[in-house]
Order: structure tokens, then sequence, then C-alpha cells
């Protein structure tokens, strides 16, 4: 080795680090020397305060971009822990003055002990006097801050409650998931419906704001500050005036309406009844009102479009004659007789009617349960719910919303499963006329009827059509692919439609014929073991170019073609701007 | 010889005369950088329901280092080289495992945990590892080193534990590695213009690390270029620790006497950000007393470096020195607010059985370096 290399190079090593330990002693001399005086001061007086600004969130607005979901401002009154002076005599004057419980007050506090600089907040909406009266102690709460956020609103309150959800606080185990994304404790987050669902759109970035605060904790000097990024619009399917017409029709009874375009499954109205003021949660539910909600025996808080199961009656019949036409075993001229029974090696099915004479597709329009009891016999189970999971039965939809329901589509290995008990003839007759263990969601009986208007695609329902930035350029369009193809022939099509529009020109549902504008559908009248039957009417219009499914249930209201279709009629008069009927035209 | 310390009488006098040649300047410095860690740590960990439970482990791991250290001393260094390539590979294994039994810490893997002996960062004995190995493999290849191609041996060398180190990922050893490797080549003989296009290689390379990198890696070295970025988060630590620091002033505000407050705030305090404590108890004149023994450690490490017998002593001196030197200045930097936020300790002063360890048994290394630089006569 060159020693005389060697030994310069150590040097020039020697002199490089000796350079670098004065740059740190030159740094050291200008931070707390020159401006040491006011570090010294920033940090006897916790002279810097960070919070973070609040990003309002997105809009949720209907497909004409009228808003649903908005924002207001409001006071939101916070502390931060780390300049509480007393907090034994602070916690108990801010719970009086805000309404709060100190013992939860005290649990708060201590559960962001870890992160002090950040603000807790106590209570979002506050109304103007309370902060008047936090202001005027303003000298006993030292570390109490009074900010202005935007509070969620929603315009028409219970419209749509279901589907646009709510918001609460981030819980613990939310937190733990999704602090990699951003999220930070007390943020508010979606819990249900499109709020949670698109709530990584719609939830914005908060900003965050450093300022230099005085001995009394006034902000005097702002270091830094990083705007809120406001959250995306989201653009619904929606139409508000066809969802107002479905909330209105369905009135206080229990039940849920869907309404969906078939081209494409866009979500133009759902209603689920009873529903709930998702205003409530905006500033953080009360522990009695969210107990309120959850006892409530009518069960405000479940979608029943998406997530009731229900019987679905004779909408079922559209599957057993699809499997019976497409199987081959019958044809729309096939001759029945129903005598009003049907005889099961001696147990005897009432039929609500004789209907003597018919054909196959009188039987489809008058709802024979007789024709359909005769052919569900050579169609038998298996083929019963192979068509029926063909329509979407049994599966959820894969719409843009959280805890769908997947109904049940019984047969013979599924009742060995569930009940362990064998599968008897009487099973498949009941199965025939959606009764038994068939359960459905209104959701999936508005899909099987699009099935039926647009000639077979199985449309993938969703509620949002678009997400734009608030500036209005499109961040993303929400156009799921459709789930598959009814695999029936063209004419087992056609004869469904065909019975489907008899339905109302000649069939159980004349009450729907709506002057103008031909309607296609099916009652069902489902019986249950909870009062008198669920009324059912799912159809489509026009019947010959359908452009918009309406599906409406009633719960233990009676028959479908007294309850449910003067819903749908009033659904499809306002979507299509028809002037609804004198009242006296409707039950 | 090489246990000539535990032998009957003949050994006895060489082993004095080895002893003789220890380099008191730097046991002393160290003793006191230990020391002037062993108060930082008490200060910064004495808040909580257990005010020694910190010390106690730092206390434990100091006394295990010693002893091992110790060995090591009695050791001659030579023979480290000859078990060069074992080391090499138990290195890549360790760093391995931590990738698979890892327990994460504040977003990466760096430790693995030993049970009931606490946990174990490996890439903390990597650095020592990559030190010797390199020393080894540079005087197995003595150069002249005359072009780019003859440094390449080199980099492929620390390449390889680097690219582990880098998924844990820990970007701040990773560098450590590059400082090593470009001290030791220029001590070596490496041509300047040679490490300088390695360095403008690794310059060009950034980009693609960038994406390696952790969204909290990249959010801290974005916040160091604009701590207004994100005051709440990686910018807070900073403006934070210039607080701390800053309000010490001259004199400090005493020794346990830190503001409470801004203690809490200041993050990581009792390990990375350590200094900042040091800065706000012990003000501009403790500061400049740490930068002092430092720098006399630094020094007598590079005289060891020159007085050493042969090259792969000398080297190894190199890069024990560089690689304190870089945290050193990498750490303080950070909490002056001069440098990005990288997360590697100030060593013998932060929190942390490993580093201390490896600190020791650096430095044992060096005096065992310098104890044997003359040739031993019969």
């Amino acid at each position: 080795m060159d020693r005389e290399l060697f030994e310069r190079r150590l040097a020039v090593l020697r002199a490089l680090i000796a350079g670098l330990l004065a740059i740190l002693a030159l740094r050291l001399w200008q931070v707390q020397i020159v401006q040491g005086d006011y570090f010294l001061r920033l940090s006897q007086e916790n002279g810097l305060r960070v919070t973070s600004i609040a990003a309002p969130r997105g809009l949720i607005v209907d497909r004409r971009g009228r808003p649903i979901v908005a924002n207001r401002p409001a006071f939101t009154v916070a502390v931060l822990p780390m300049e509480m002076r007393h907090p034994r005599e602070e916690v108990p004057l801010l719970a009086r003055l805000l309404a709060l419980d100190p013992q939860d007050v005290t649990r708060r506090l201590a559960a962001s002990r870890d992160r002090p600089f950040e603000p807790v907040r106590l209570r979002r909406d506050v109304p103007k006097e309370v902060v008047a009266a936090v202001e005027e102690s303003r000298m006993d709460l030292p570390g109490v801050l009074v900010e202005i956020e935007p509070v969620r609103q929603y315009i028409y309150r219970d419209l749509a409650a279901h589907l646009l959800g709510y918001l609460g606080e981030i819980s613990d185990a939310e937190l733990r998931s999704l602090r990699a994304q951003g999220y930070g404790p007390g943020e508010l987050i979606g819990k249900d419906g499109i709020e949670r669902a698109y709530d990584r759109y719609l939830r914005g970035r908060n900003g965050q704001i450093q300022v230099e605060v005085d001995a009394q904790g006034r902000p005097f000097r702002t270091l830094g500050t990083v705007p809120a990024v406001p959250g995306d619009t989201v653009v619904l399917g929606l139409d508000l005036d066809v969802q107002r017409a479905a909330e209105a029709a369905l009135g206080d009874r229990a039940g849920a309406v869907v309404a969906m375009d078939p081209a494409n499954g866009a979500i133009v109205a759902m209603v689920s009844h009873p529903a709930f003021d998702p205003d409530l949660f905006s500033a953080g539910i009360t522990r009695a009102a969210w107990s309120s909600l959850l006892r409530d025996p009518r069960q405000p808080l479940i979608d029943r479009a998406i997530q009731g199961g229900y019987p679905t009656g004779s909408v079922f019949k559209i599957v057993t004659a699809s499997a019976a036409l497409d199987l081959g075993l019958v044809n729309p001229d096939t001759r029945f007789y129903c005598p009003g029974f049907y005889n099961l090696g001696g147990h005897i099915f009432h039929d609500h009617e004789a209907h003597g004479h018919l054909n196959f597709l009188d039987a489809i329009a008058q709802s024979c349960n007789v024709v359909f009891w005769t052919v569900s016999r050579p169609v038998g189970p298996e083929h019963l719910a192979a068509y029926a999971r063909m329509f979407g039965l049994g599966q959820r939809t894969g719409i843009d919303l959280p805890q769908e329901s997947r109904g049940v589509v019984p047969d013979p290995g599924w009742k060995r499963r569930v009940y362990r008990q064998p599968w008897y003839a009487g099973d498949t007759l009941n199965t025939a006329v959606g009764q038994g263990y068939v359960l459905a969601t209104p959701l999936q009986v508005a899909r099987m009827l699009a099935a039926v208007a647009n000639g077979g695609e199985l449309v993938t329902p969703h509620v949002v059509t678009e997400v734009r930035s608030p500036e209005g350029q499109v961040v993303a369009r929400i156009a799921p692919p459709s789930a598959g193809r009814v695999r029936v022939s063209a004419q087992t099509m056609a004869v469904l439609q065909a019975g489907l529009a008899a339905v109302v020109t000649r069939g159980t549902a004349s009450s729907i014929q709506i002057p103008g504008l031909a309607v296609a559908g099916k009652t069902g009248t489902a019986e249950n073991p909870h009062g008198k039957p669920h009324a059912w009417f799912a159809g489509y219009a026009p019947a010959d170019a359908p452009r918009l499914v309406v599906v409406a249930i009633v719960e233990n209201a009676g028959f479908g073609a007294e309850f449910a279709a003067p819903i749908v009629r009033r659904v499809v008069e306002a979507a299509f701007g028809i002037p609804a009927a004198p009242s006296g035209d409707r039950r | 010889m090489t246990t000539g310390a535990a032998a009957g009488s003949p050994p006895r006098p060489r082993a004095r005369r080895l002893l003789r040649n220890l380099d008191p300047l730097l046991i002393g410095t160290t003793l006191a950088l230990v020391a002037f860690g062993l108060v930082m740590v008490y200060s910064t960990t004495r808040g909580g329901p257990h005010p020694f439970i910190f010390l106690r482990s730092q206390l434990v791991h100091l006394v295990v280092g010693v002893l091992v250290g110790v060995v090591i001393l009695a050791v001659d260094y030579r023979s480290l080289a000859a078990g060069a390539r074992g080391l090499y590979v138990l290195n890549l294994v360790l760093l391995a495992a931590v990738l698979v039994l890892g327990r994460s810490s504040l977003g990466a893997q760096r430790w693995i945990s030993l049970g009931p002996l606490g946990q174990f960062q490996p890439s903390e004995f990597a650095k020592l590892a990559i030190v010797i190995t390199l020393a080894k493999h540079m005087a197995d290849r003595p150069g002249p080193y005359e072009s780019l191609v003859d440094l390449l041996p080199f980099l492929a060398h620390i390449a390889l534990p680097m690219v582990l180190i880098f998924r844990q990922p820990d970007l701040g050893t990773a560098l450590v590695y590059g400082a090593i490797l470009l001290g030791m080549l220029y001590a070596g003989g490496a041509r300047r213009r040679d490490l300088a296009t390695l360095a403008a290689g690794a310059a060009l390379l950034s980009p693609l690390a960038w994406h390696v990198l952790k969204e909290y890696q990249r959010r801290r070295l974005l916040v160091f270029l604009d701590p207004s970025l994100d005051p709440l988060g990686s910018g807070y630590g900073i403006i934070q620790s210039k607080i701390a620091v800053g309000s010490g002033m001259l004199w400090g505000k005493g020794l346990f006497a830190g503001t409470q407050n801004v203690l809490q705030f200041v993050p990581e305090h009792h390990t990375d950000f350590i200094f900042s404590v040091v800065g706000e108890e012990l003000g501009f004149i403790g500061a400049l007393v740490l930068l002092g023994l430092f720098f006399t450690w630094l020094a007598r490490g590079l005289r060891i470096a020159v007085v050493a017998r042969d090259r792969f002593g000398a080297l190894a001196a190199v890069g024990i020195v560089s690689m304190v030197a870089f945290h050193v200045v990498v750490n303080i930097g950070m909490t002056v607010g001069i440098m990005p936020i990288t997360g590697i300790p100030l060593p013998f002063i932060s929190y942390g059985g490993s580093a201390l360890m490896t600190m020791l048994w650096a430095t044992a290394l060096l005096l065992n370096i310098g104890m044997r630089h003359q040739k031993i006569l019969f």
C-alpha cells in the first residue's frame, strides 16, 4: 500500500469529519444562541399548536345534479389535552356546558393520551348559546377550542336514508385497519350506505394549520397551513322526483320500493320504510337515540330493499314458467284445467279461485297456482333452483352498498344441509309459487325483472354512476359489467314478456293500466308467518321497450294487486312524467 | 498466541506489552460517551411508572457488550479476517431472517424477538460485519484500483446486504453502508474520479429507490424539504425537536429539567431524537462537549488506522470511523433540521441494546488493532 497516499487521505478524512462537526456546531449555535430566546418562549408557553382543518365531505347529488346530501357550517368544541391546566376542574365544567357525561369526557381524553397535541373533538354541532357560554368561561377553560367545521346535512332528512347511510366517529377497529390510509382518531367516517361504500371519495383530505398561540391560547401567528381538500362529489343514478314519489307512495307502511334502469342496472329510486333520519348521526348520535333506533321493533335501520329476505309469492312464477317453457314441458297454448285445488297424494293444495279451462299464458296472467303446481312436478326442484339462480336469486347482486343479503333458493341438497330433512313433493309445489323456503330481496327481484325486460342480461345494480372532483372533473365512472346472461331461448323470453304484459292487460294487475303507457309485471301475495301476506308487484314499462323496472313490497298488507301495484303505478307515473290519476282511481 | 493472557507465565510479558499499547484516550472517550448516554437515557425515560426499566435494559446490554468486547480484544484481530467469509454469510442469513421473522416497529421490520432476552436488531451488528468483511475483501485485493471496474467487487460486496436492509425497509442503515464503502475505498486508494462516478451513479439510482421506499419514508424526505407540508405528522417532529434544542440556549435547562411537555412531543426522544434532549437539558455547552467527545473518538480511530500493522486492520479502522462519523453527523443534523429524518441512532447515546453493543465491539476492535500495531518480538 502506498503509505504516503494512505496517510494523506486519512488526514483528508479527519479534516472532513472536523468540518462536518463544525457545521453541526454552527447550526447549534444558530438554533440555541441566536434563536434560543424564541424557541425557549415557544417551549415555555406551549406556544405552538397544530390542528387539523376538517375537509368538507363531498356532496351526494341525484342524476340531474341536485344535491341530496351537503354540508353546513357548525360549531365544534374541542380540547387540547396538553393545554389543560387543571383537568379536574375543567372536565366537569366543560361536560356541564356541553351536556356530556364527565366520565365520557375523561375517557375520551385518556384515549388520546399518546397524541396530546391533537385536539379531541368533544361535541360537534354545538348550539350558539352553548358556544357563548363556553366563550364566557374561557378563562377557566384553557386548552378548549371552538372551531367552525362542516357538518353533514341530509337535505331531505329520511329520504333514501338507507341508501345514503350515515356517519359516525371512527371506531378503534376501523382506525387500526385504516390508519395507513390517513384516517385519524376522532374523525367521522361513513358507517353505512353510500357514505360508507364511497367514503374514500367523499372524505376529502383534512388540512393542517400550525399556529403560534399566546399564553391564553389565542392564535396570533400562522406558521404553516395546508388547506383542506374537499371530498369528491358522488353522482347517483337516483332521480329525486321518482324517489320522492316512491317514498310518498309507500308512506308509513313497512316495505321497500326499487326502481332501476333495466339496461344498465342504475338505481333510479330505492326506498325502505320505516326509515331514520341520518342527520341524527351527523354530529355524533346520542346514546339514547341510538339505542331507541336499535330496539325499535319495526327495525328502521334495516335496508329492506337489499337486506330484507322475503318470500316472493307468485313473482317467482317467472322462474317456474321459464323452466317449464325452456325445458319444453309446456308452450303458451298448452291447455290446463284448474278446479281451484291441487291434490298431492291426498293432501289438498287450495288455489285462491277456480280458474277453469285456461292456457299457460293465461295461467301467468291469472297467476293460477294449480297450473304452476302441475308443471312444477315434471320440472323438479333441481331445475327450479337452477333457473332461479340463473335469474340471480340466492346470490348477491353486487350492488355498491354494504351488507347485501343473499336470499335463499332452496333445493333438496340445501334442505338436507340446513334442516337435515328430506325434500318432499310439497316443497316443490311451494317453491314453484315462491312460498316455502324461497327468500329474495326486492333488489334481486328487480334484477330478475330487468333480465326479462332487457332480454336476458343479468345487470349489476349500482346506485352511483359517477364520481366527480369538486371542480367537476370525472374521477371515476361506475358501470359494473353485467353478472352474466339468463340462458333461456328467445322463444321462452318472448313468452315471459307476453305473459307479464297480459298480467296487466287482462290479468291480476289490471288496476295498474296507465293510459298511453303499457306496463308489464307480476303480482305476488306472499304468505308468511308474521300476519297478513306481503304484497308484491314487480314490473317494467314501457312493455315493448322497457326503460324502468319497478318493484314494490308492502309487508303484511294483503294482495299484491291491491297494495303493491298502486305504488309501482305512482313511481312509473313520476318517472315518465304522467300526471297522477285522480285519487279516487286509487285504492 | 491468541490466548496469551490466559496461559502460564511465559506469555505474560507479551500480554502486558499489549495492554500497554491500549489507547487510553480512546478508552477514556468511550467511557465518557457511554456514561453520557446512560444519563441521557435515564433522563428521557424516567417519566413512566417504571423509571429505571430502560436504564436497566441499557445497563444489561452494556455489561454483555463489555464482556464480549473483552473477548474481542483478547483475540488477535487477524483471526477475524480469517473468519470473514463465514461472517459475511451469517450476516446475510440474519438480515434475511429479519424479513421473515421480524417484528415490525413503526412500519419497518427490524427486530427479531429472542423471547425473554428481548429483541435483537441484526442490522446494527450488520454494520460492523460489513466493515470487517469488506476490510478483508479489500486486503485480499489490494489494488492499485486503477479503474471503476476494480471497485465493482466491493460494490457487489455491500450490494446484497444493502438490498436486504432496504427491504426491511431501513433507509438510514442502507445509507450507512454507502458511507462505509466510500470511506474505505477512499482510504484504500481508489481514484477520486471513480468515487465521484460511484456517488453520481447512486444519485442517479435514487429515483428508483424512491419507489421502494414506504409511504412514511417518502413523507419524511418530502417533509425535510418542506416541514410545513405535514406539520402534524413528520414535520412536527422536526419542529418540536428544534424547539427542544433551541430552548436549551447556552447552558441548558439543567439535567432532568427539560420541559416535560416538550419532551413528550419530541417523537422517539430516547432513541433517534435523544440529541434534542441533550440540547435542551445541557445547552450549547453540553452539545459542544458531546461533539468534542465524538471528534476525539473519531480522531483516535483514524490514528489507529495510521499505525495499524496491516491493510486489513487499517481499513477496518477506517470503516468503523466512517460508520460512526456518518451516524453522528446525520443523527445530530436531523435533530436540528439540517438532515432528513432517516431513523439512525446516535452512537453510544441513543437507547437501544443492539446498537450499544455494536458500538462497544467496534471500539474493542479498534483497540485490538491499535494495541497490536507493532511487531511482537519474542
